[in-house]
């Protein structure tokens, strides 16, 4: 059995009506849009079904003949057509202002039925439409009517809740019963109740009818006693029965209702199958095919369903007319017939246990079939079985040819529904047409309207295929008798008068496939400019001939390359086109069998060549390229994968980037996602509701959905961050991978590097904290920058993880000795290059015109430069210049530095990390936090109007401040320090780190007077008063009092929002404000020891780079320096 | 509730409609534009067709221009509205819905109702809204008594909207039970 089915929006809402050609080549499908469309059963989803337009109400039923068909409306009339057209051949009847019910053929095709809301029905000879009878015996509207096989028999259900039973055998037609009680009454017209299906459907046997009852039961009514025989019932089918069917044989019924579509044996009365869509809208009619194996429906929302092969071809089939030996003998196959979702692996599993029940049914199989000899029922003792087997073989192998074979397709493209379809649906923006009969509306939309205009033209040639490039948009449409196929390409640039061309493929030749490549602009497509010297990109054009056709954006045919097999689909990128074909056949267990290549644009080469990763049974559903560059696929089973490594070639390998099916938005709804592009690590689709296979119009919202590697680690805390990682790397990798010849770092990376770092770091700390050291150490050895494995190593220290922490000592010494990665990187990539050279990547949007020096005004979030004051210079001494360059210095550095620093402290709450991911003195960090809380909360203005003062005021920076030092008293670690003395065994090893890096002792000095005063803070009230400069023996002990006060003073001013603009001469003044003792003292050393000032103005209070958390040990020497200095 | 201007103390809706309008919001941009700083906050980058969240002046201003399609917020749409209508007008209680829905929902479907389904529906529904709850406010001003009146999830324009007479009435009603208090000791 097969799950896909056809569906096609093929009415508006409303009552809707479907009849089944004789031959079952036609469906035949009335809506209330007073429209009738003939839908060729041979046509998938995407054929464009011809319509009879004559009805001027809606349409309430349709039948077929044998060389006609009808349809009946609720303007009276009933019209006659011919077979499989769409011409009127004459009216049949008309019910006088009455809307027409039921129009039903007899089994000869020489009679119709037809009821109407009329208490009375019409029995009409095709032939001769004057001769004709009446019957009367209804008190309401007459709802439906069905035929005996024989056709001398009629049966009509009425509103009124009867069935009446017609003996219509000779001119004086008899009234032979009439059944109440069991279908339900239903007076009001327009209520849903009267739409369902309540037609006595005879079985091909003749001896009984099915039919729904107000009961919601389906029931079969013997037609010897005129009761009720049997039931239907399952337990998983609940809900009004909305339309029946019977299979052309006999051997099934199928049922619509609430709970879905079910298919049932007669001869059992189980359910056999279900379909595995859900049911949406009340069906009104379903009908199985007379010569296929399909099921058709059609519900209220007006949309028709074609399941194919609903029957699976282990079963009996449903056309073939078989007989008693045949249907005893089957029961064997079909098995277990409890089993709802029909599978035939099962099926086959429990074929054994089936036998054993069927043997106890053949009894009652007897029972019941034991008078078909009479009527209609064909006896075929031999033939049966045989043809039952030549059946099986031969579905297999159809379902093999069709369930294989994807046939070629465009990406972001869609079928024309109700005129109107997609061309491309991409990144770049949308191609809409409108079929207007005579020729097309081609509608070309972007998304980016700054970078590209919006245009629109008229189509003459019926394009149907394209493909939105980032520098032109391409065109195909197919041969026609007068003209050829040819491919037209425009693009988007205007600096060239004529740019857009057309290219004519011989005739015969059809376009199979088209791509437009080519980097993306670097300005906006919309300016005249003749700065661009990129061209219009390129063009790959498949044919129908087997050639792969390379031309460039101007027009120029470059190479002509054969296709290595079937193609499927391609799409362009930057360098390259990314093509799938199918090598050789689909495989018997039902995989596509599809290659992926890489074909370059500037030598033809092949870049990489990989086996396209779908399962089984599945199919490509769309291919595409990432905004990184990354060719990306999503297949029918809803997994989104990626080729990050491409430019390595032929060493790509597959990601899984994205399973679709395990979203957490997924659950417990019915949706689809149709891809359109994917940028940095989101997932950009259209979210399709239900069975909807392609957006509809109007054009629905793109969604966003974040990539998620199927990573299958459940931890709260760890899994996301590995997942975490491992998603960022792979985008490190596509950037890195790009980089130029000589590049070794770029900003970009060296920021998400650092991000990385960060939760590398909170892994470890994860790590530590539970004991697995191995683990921590994998993690570190992953950690991009040596300053990383300084904060590892804390970390460790943190936890008392001696050993982890000399490992981590050692790697981080080797990966200082050893060779630098990022140029071993650099040399790796040279060697590639030497086969490979990727054309430089384009900054992508940034900003146009080739990067101005300076960025524009309000996007400038750098610091201002700050002042030179020389008239300010004696009070300040020296020591203002050292961190007014200092600090100049650190902010145009930050952007270019390979090592940036940390945050611990932002690092612990992981939550809202103000992450600082420049090295930064003080001001930078702050500076960028206030970014992010504007973002975060726009409110925040009213408070935040100091703003521009808080700029200028961190511009000058005050020299004096302590800044790293009142950043610290956040860190949780201090307190634990206090708890902790005893790593003091660790100085060893901090004194290590002191040696190689220079900055570090100042810090540790302030960590330590801060993890005192922490004690301390009651009295902190009380020394605010205290002589500025204590006597210097007492120099230690005193300094950490005030550095408290010192603390406890910034973190005040903090707290206010406003950072007090601290000015060397204010700070000289005033004893309140923000200078600390620590500073004071500070500058009295200068002036005491000028040659040493700048020395200590560096270690107060020049911004540290690293803003390190406090250190575990107290470290002595610091403090032992300090008064050599002093004394 | 229309009042007269000597009772108009309280702030006027535009007014309300300004703060409401700092509120972040979801827009689809049509041009692209960089990470810009603003007095309030820097916002950006803008990337077509990537959502972005702008605050709602800004993506009123650019809905204007038409640069942008403005992404209804997920409160402002048929289902929900009619959901709390019914809620609303079954319920003894103020249903939960933004502090601000009124505020938000009428700039956007001033703006941008061509990026909503069905704006009329949902401007009707918007309507039934305002007026259930405000005959529950009213009906929860007549049952005021002098020392508290209890009106959660009540919306910053039906605050407003009260706010006048409240206070009046509060300040009314704690002299009068107040002064008794006062006498029965003399």
């Amino acid at each position: 059995m097969s799950d896909i089915s056809l569906i096609n929006s093929a009415h508006q809402p409303g009552h809707t009506c479907l009849a089944f050609a004789k031959d079952g080549s036609r469906i035949y499908t009335g809506g209330s849009d007073s429209l009738v469309r003939i839908w060729k059963t041979n046509l998938g989803a995407e054929q464009e079904p011809d319509v009879a337009i004559e009805a001027m109400d809606g349409i309430t039923t349709v039948a077929a003949g044998n060389n006609a068909w009808f349809s009946g409306s609720e303007d009276a009339d009933v019209r006659q057509y011919e077979k499989d057209k769409h011409e009127v051949s004459g009216l049949v009847t008309t019910a006088i202002g009455v809307p027409i019910r039921c129009v039903a053929v007899d089994p000869k095709g020489q009679r119709i039925t037809v009821t109407s809301d009329e208490p009375t029905v019409k029995v009409i000879d095709i032939e001769d439409t004057t001769k004709m009878f009446v019957l009367k015996g209804h008190t309401k509207a007459v709802r439906q009517a069905t035929w005996h096989p024989s056709g001398s028999l009629l049966t009509t259900s009425g509103a009124d809740g009867k069935i009446v039973a017609w003996d219509v055998s000779d001119s004086e037609p008899k009234n032979i019963t009439t059944i109440e009680g069991i279908i339900p009454e239903v007076y009001d017209t327009d209520s849903a109740d009267f739409r369902h299906d309540c037609s006595a459907v005879w079985h091909t046997s003749g001896q009984y009818f099915i039919v729904a009852t107000r009961a919601h039961e389906i029931i079969s009514i013997s037609r010897t006693t005129w009761s009720k025989s049997a039931t239907f019932s399952d337990p998983s089918c609940s809900g009004a029965t909305t339309a029946l069917a019977l299979s052309h044989n006999g051997i099934y019924l199928a049922s619509a209702s609430t709970s879905g579509i079910s298919i049932w044996s007669t001869q059992t009365r189980r359910l056999l199958f279900r379909y595995q869509g859900s049911v949406t809208a009340p069906v009104t009619k379903i009908a199985f095919s007379p010569t296929q194996n399909l099921l058709a429906w059609i519900d209220t929302d007006g949309v028709l369903t074609r399941w194919p092969d609903p029957i699976p071809s282990s079963s009996p089939d449903p056309v073939k007319l078989i007989s008693v030996g045949a249907a005893v003998g089957i029961p064997k196959k079909r098995g277990t017939t409890p089993n709802l979702f029909g599978d035939d692996v099962e099926e086959k599993d429990d074929a054994s246990k089936a036998k054993d029940l069927n043997l106890d049914e053949e009894d009652e199989y007897d029972a019941t079939m034991g008078d078909l000899d009479d009527d209609n029922w064909i006896l075929d003792d031999i033939g049966g079985g045989l043809q039952d087997d030549d059946g099986d073989a031969k579905w297999a192998a159809k379902e093999g040819i069709k369930e294989m074979a994807q046939p070629p397709f465009q990406p972001g493209s869609t079928p024309m529904e109700n005129k109107k379809r997609y061309l491309a649906y991409n990144m770049i923006g949308v191609i809409e047409v409108t079929d207007q009969d005579t020729h097309h509306i081609v509608n070309v939309e972007f998304h980016d309207r700054s970078a590209r205009k919006s245009y629109h033209f008229t189509d003459h040639f019926k394009y149907e295929l394209a493909s939105l490039g980032e520098r032109g948009a391409l065109y195909a449409c197919p041969p026609e008798a007068s003209h050829p196929a040819h491919v037209l390409y425009k693009p988007y640039g205007t600096w060239a008068s004529q740019s857009e061309w057309q290219y004519e493929l011989p005739q015969g030749t059809r376009v199979i496939g088209l791509a437009a490549g080519g980097p993306p602009p670097t300005q906006s497509m919309r300016q005249k400019n003749d700065m661009d010297i990129q061209g219009n990109g390129n063009v790959v054009i498949a044919t129908s001939d087997g050639e792969l056709i390379f031309l460039t954006g101007g027009g120029v045919e470059r190479h002509v390359m054969s296709l290595p097999g079937d193609f499927v689909c391609m799409c362009a990128g930057r360098e390259w086109v990314f093509i799938v074909t199918r090598d050789g056949s689909t495989t018997m267990d039902g995989s596509q069998n599809l290659t992926g290549r890489l074909i370059k644009f500037d030598d033809f080469c092949m870049l990489q060549k990989d086996t396209v990763p779908i399962p089984k049974g599945h199919t490509l559903k769309w291919i595409g390229i990432s905004e990184e560059g990354a060719p990306i696929i999503y297949d029918s089973s809803g997994v989104l994968n990626a080729l990050p490594r491409f430019r390595i070639p032929f060493a790509a390998t597959w990601t899984r980037v994205l399973n679709t099916n395990t979203l957490d938005r997924k659950e417990g709804k019915h949706e689809s996602y149709w891809p359109v592009g994917v940028s940095g690590e989101t997932f950009m689709c259209l979210i399709l509701k239900g069975r909807q296979e392609h957006p509809g119009f109007p054009r629905p919202l793109i969604q966003e959905l974040p990539l998620k590697f199927p990573f299958k680690r459940t931890d709260a805390k760890e899994g996301p961050l590995e997942e975490q990682f491992a998603r960022e790397t792979m985008l490190l990798d596509i950037l890195r991978d790009g980089l130029d010849e000589d590049e070794l770092t770029s900003t970009d990376i060296s920021r998400r590097e650092l991000a990385l770092d960060k939760s590398l770091i909170q892994l470890i700390q994860f790590a530590c904290k539970n004991d697995k050291l191995s683990r921590a150490l994998d993690i570190a050895k992953l950690l991009h920058h040596t300053a990383s494995f300084d904060m590892a190593i804390k970390v460790a220290g943190f936890y008392h993880l001696i050993g982890l922490q000399e490992k981590l000592e050692a790697l981080k010494d080797d990966r200082e000795d050893g060779p630098d990665k990022l140029e071993a990187q650099r040399e790796r990539r040279r060697d590639r290059n030497a086969q490979f050279v990727p054309i430089p990547d384009n900054k992508r949007y940034s900003t146009f015109a080739a990067e101005p020096a300076r960025p524009k005004p309000f996007q400038d979030f750098r610091p201002p430069p700050a002042i030179p004051r020389p008239g300010l210079e004696r009070a300040a001494g020296a020591s203002t210049k050292a961190t007014g360059t200092s600090q100049i210095t650190e902010s145009s550095q930050f952007s270019m530095d390979d090592e940036p620093s940390f945050d611990f402290n932002a690092h612990q709450d992981i939550e809202n990390s103000n992450y600082s991911q420049e090295s930064s003195p003080d001001g930078k960090r702050k500076r960028f936090e206030e970014d992010s809380n504007a973002e975060n909360d726009a409110k925040r203005r009213a408070v935040g109007d100091s703003a521009g003062d808080m700029r200028t005021a961190q511009a000058r920076s005050n020299p004096f401040a302590r800044k790293p030092g009142a950043v610290d008293n956040r860190n949780p670690f201090t307190k634990s320090t206090e708890t902790n003395k005893s790593v003091h065994k660790s100085d060893s090893f901090f004194n290590k780190i002191d040696a190689a890096e220079t900055e570090k002792p100042k810090r540790t000095t302030t960590a330590k007077g801060k993890s005192k005063d922490k004690k301390e803070t009651g009295r902190q009230t009380t020394l605010f008063g205290l002589p500025a400069v204590p006597p210097p023996e007492k120099k230690a002990p005193g300094r950490k009092k005030k550095a408290n006060v010192a603390e406890e003073s910034q973190s005040q001013s903090q707290r206010g929002s406003a950072e007090p603009t601290a000015k060397p001469a204010e700070e000289k003044t005033s004893a309140e404000s923000q200078d600390t003792d620590v500073t004071m003292l500070e500058s009295q050393e200068s002036q005491v020891l000028t040659e040493l000032a700048e020395e200590s103005q560096e270690r107060t209070a020049s911004p540290e780079p690293i803003d390190w958390p406090d250190s575990p040990a107290p470290v002595e020497p610091e403090e032992s320096t300090l008064v050599e200095i002093v004394a | 509730m229309a009042l007269p201007p000597s009772l108009r103390l309280s702030v006027t809706p535009p007014e309300l409609e300004l703060i409401a309008c700092e509120q972040l919001i979801e827009i689809i941009p049509l041009v692209a534009m960089e990470r810009t700083a603003f007095i309030s906050g820097a916002f950006g980058p803008l990337r077509p067709p990537a959502k972005c969240k702008v605050p709602i002046w800004m993506a009123t201003n650019l809905k204007l221009k038409k640069k942008c399609h403005i992404v209804p917020p997920d409160w402002l749409n048929v289902d929900f509205l009619q959901d709390r209508l019914t809620h609303e007008t079954s319920q003894p209680e103020f249903s939960q819905l933004p502090f601000r829905f009124a505020e938000v929902a009428k700039v956007l479907l001033d703006v941008a109702s061509d990026d909503f389904e069905n704006p009329e529906r949902l401007r009707s529904l918007l309507k039934d809204i305002q007026e259930a709850r405000q005959a529950k406010s009213r009906e929860g001003l007549s049952k005021i008594d002098h020392s508290e009146l209890s009106l959660p999830n009540l919306c910053s324009m039906e605050i407003n909207e009260i706010r006048p007479v409240f206070i009046k009435a509060m300040g009314v009603l704690s002299q009068l039970v107040r002064e008794p208090e006062g006498r029965l000791p003399t």
